[in-house]
């Protein structure tokens, strides 16, 4: 091996030239169609949230869907959604605004315990929907900071802004009361809504503590 | 300055107000004559019920709001222009199985009865009002802007100083809901002369769902915290204020879909033209 290698080295003749020409062409291609791979499986695997992945196809909506509602709504993430895509699986759904110093973050706690707490084989098939009232301070990024710092994975969690008039609807729909206060906070009641997977309202917890094992036993029961 | 010369400078001050004063309203009576409203010039509102966080005075700007309710003559217009708002078509979600539920049919609120299109319509739900304000170019009023409307007497703009209007808005609170509601218009009308905003039906307003939403963000906004506890009625600015207690209490139990016998409404409008 060594010979021939020598021997091409020192005998820089037009053959061998040719012949390290190719070599380096067929490494350089190798090289960029492995990035190019890469790169192809890292968008595949940025991961969307539920709101924001390929609606299952919609055979329309039952008459007592929220998911009727024509709203626009923008995710975290930047995507452009109507609340339809969420058809198909239970979404566990509250509103609130990212600035929220006191309910907000036990309302999130609730929900993330609430989901931790189901048994294990429905964990999986229900979603979490959060949708903020602040429709001018929560922008797309906002939210997305308010994502990471409350580790909400990307996996089962959607959050959503939109305009005054879909908030308005959306929150007449599930029976939440709010105010903007003249500190730019909102008062709020602490509503957690369980959607079934056609959107109905299946059951709504009121309140900030939900630490009874039947609120557990109520969303099953809804789910199942 | 001598006084001439500073009378002609009051004079020309007053006549400029003066002739601003007309503009307005010159036109304030237009957008009266093209949609039976009347302009509310803006003020400021006590709410009725605040948190102890709020603002204790709010302000309202001026606007425009419909003299009467809407009739059940102009609700079927409504309904005949967009079917998918008739009885049989309408979707559950935005109003419940009792819509327009006195109503023969689809088209007919009944109108071999004398006088029925004047009546109020009702049995029609937050989503049903809203739609037809947005199909009429106008809008529901805020609920700020209906109380601020509605607290006006017959004499000036703040009627719990009218004995009179006083007495009336207690007869017309204690009444028992009449068996055929009365056409509207009947009675006397208000300082901006709006008819029927106490006595003849409840009124949706856009954010009905923000009556019960305090200041306090700690505390869930539960009725039973807030309204009718004891106290919870320290949370009112004038206690004596049965009607507008009972309003609040009403606009807190409702639902959007909701549809109801003695819940009608009238629709608002932006006054920026009269400006």
């Amino acid at each position: 091996m060594m010979k021939l290698f020598r021997r091409f080295v020192s005998d820089p003749g037009i053959l061998s030239l040719s012949l390290l020409k190719i070599l380096f062409l067929i490494l350089a291609t190798l090289t960029t169609f492995s990035a190019q791979v890469q790169e192809v499986e890292s968008v595949k695997k940025k991961e969307l949230p539920p709101c924001c992945r390929k609606p299952s196809p919609a055979t329309g909506f039952s008459d007592r869907s929220i998911y009727l509602l024509e709203s626009q709504w923008t995710a975290d993430t930047g995507n452009r959604v109507q609340l339809g895509a969420l058809k198909g699986r239970p979404q566990l759904v509250a509103m609130f605004f990212s600035t929220c110093e006191y309910a907000c973050p036990i309302l999130v706690e609730e929900m993330k315990q609430l989901h931790r707490r189901l048994p294990e084989a429905l964990q999986g098939q229900v979603d979490l929907l959060l949708i903020s009232f602040d429709t001018e301070r929560d922008t797309p990024e906002k939210l997305a900071e308010y994502r990471k710092k409350n580790q909400l994975p990307v996996k089962n969690w959607s959050i959503l802004t939109g305009n005054a008039d879909a908030v308005l609807e959306l929150s007449a729909v599930l029976g939440v009361q709010y105010a903007k206060m003249p500190n730019g906070q909102f008062s709020h009641s602490n509503l957690i809504t369980l959607l079934n997977a056609n959107g109905e309202v299946a059951a709504q917890f009121s309140g900030l503590d939900f630490s009874d094992d039947k609120w557990i036993q109520t969303i099953v029961g809804k789910i199942k | 300055m001598n006084n001439r010369q500073a009378w002609a400078v009051i004079l020309t001050v007053l006549s400029l107000f003066l002739a601003r004063q007309a503009v307005f309203t010159a036109s304030g009576s237009e957008e009266l004559l093209n949609h039976g409203m009347v302009l509310i010039p803006g003020g400021v509102y006590q709410p009725f019920f605040k948190g102890e966080n709020d603002a204790p005075q709010r302000e309202v700007h001026s606007y425009l709001l419909q003299k009467y309710p809407v009739t059940c003559g102009e609700y079927l217009e409504f309904v005949q222009a967009n079917p998918k708002w008739k009885r049989s078509k309408v979707i559950r979600l935005f109003a419940d199985e009792q819509y327009l539920a006195d109503w023969k049919n689809d088209e007919d609120p009944g109108i071999e009865t004398p006088g029925r299109l004047n009546q109020p319509v009702t049995w029609v739900s937050w989503f049903a009002a809203r739609a037809y304000a947005k199909w009429k170019g106008m809008r529901l009023p805020t609920s700020a802007e209906w109380e601020f409307a509605a607290q006006a007497g017959f004499d000036s703009v703040d009627g719990s100083g009218e004995p009179a209007f006083v007495r009336d808005l207690m007869r017309k609170y204690s009444l028992p809901l009449p068996e055929i509601f009365p056409q509207i218009g009947q009675e006397r009308p208000n300082f901006y002369g709006l008819h029927d905003m106490h006595g003849l039906v409840w009124e949706w307003t856009v954010d009905f769902n923000s009556a019960l939403a305090t200041g306090d963000v700690r505390n869930d906004t539960g009725i039973n915290r807030v309204l009718f506890c004891g106290a919870g009625a320290l949370g009112t600015v004038d206690r004596s204020n049965y009607a507008a207690y009972m309003r609040y209490g009403f606009r807190s139990s409702v639902k959007a879909s909701y549809t109801i016998r003695n819940l009608g409404f009238r629709c608002a409008k932006d006054c920026s033209k009269a400006r």
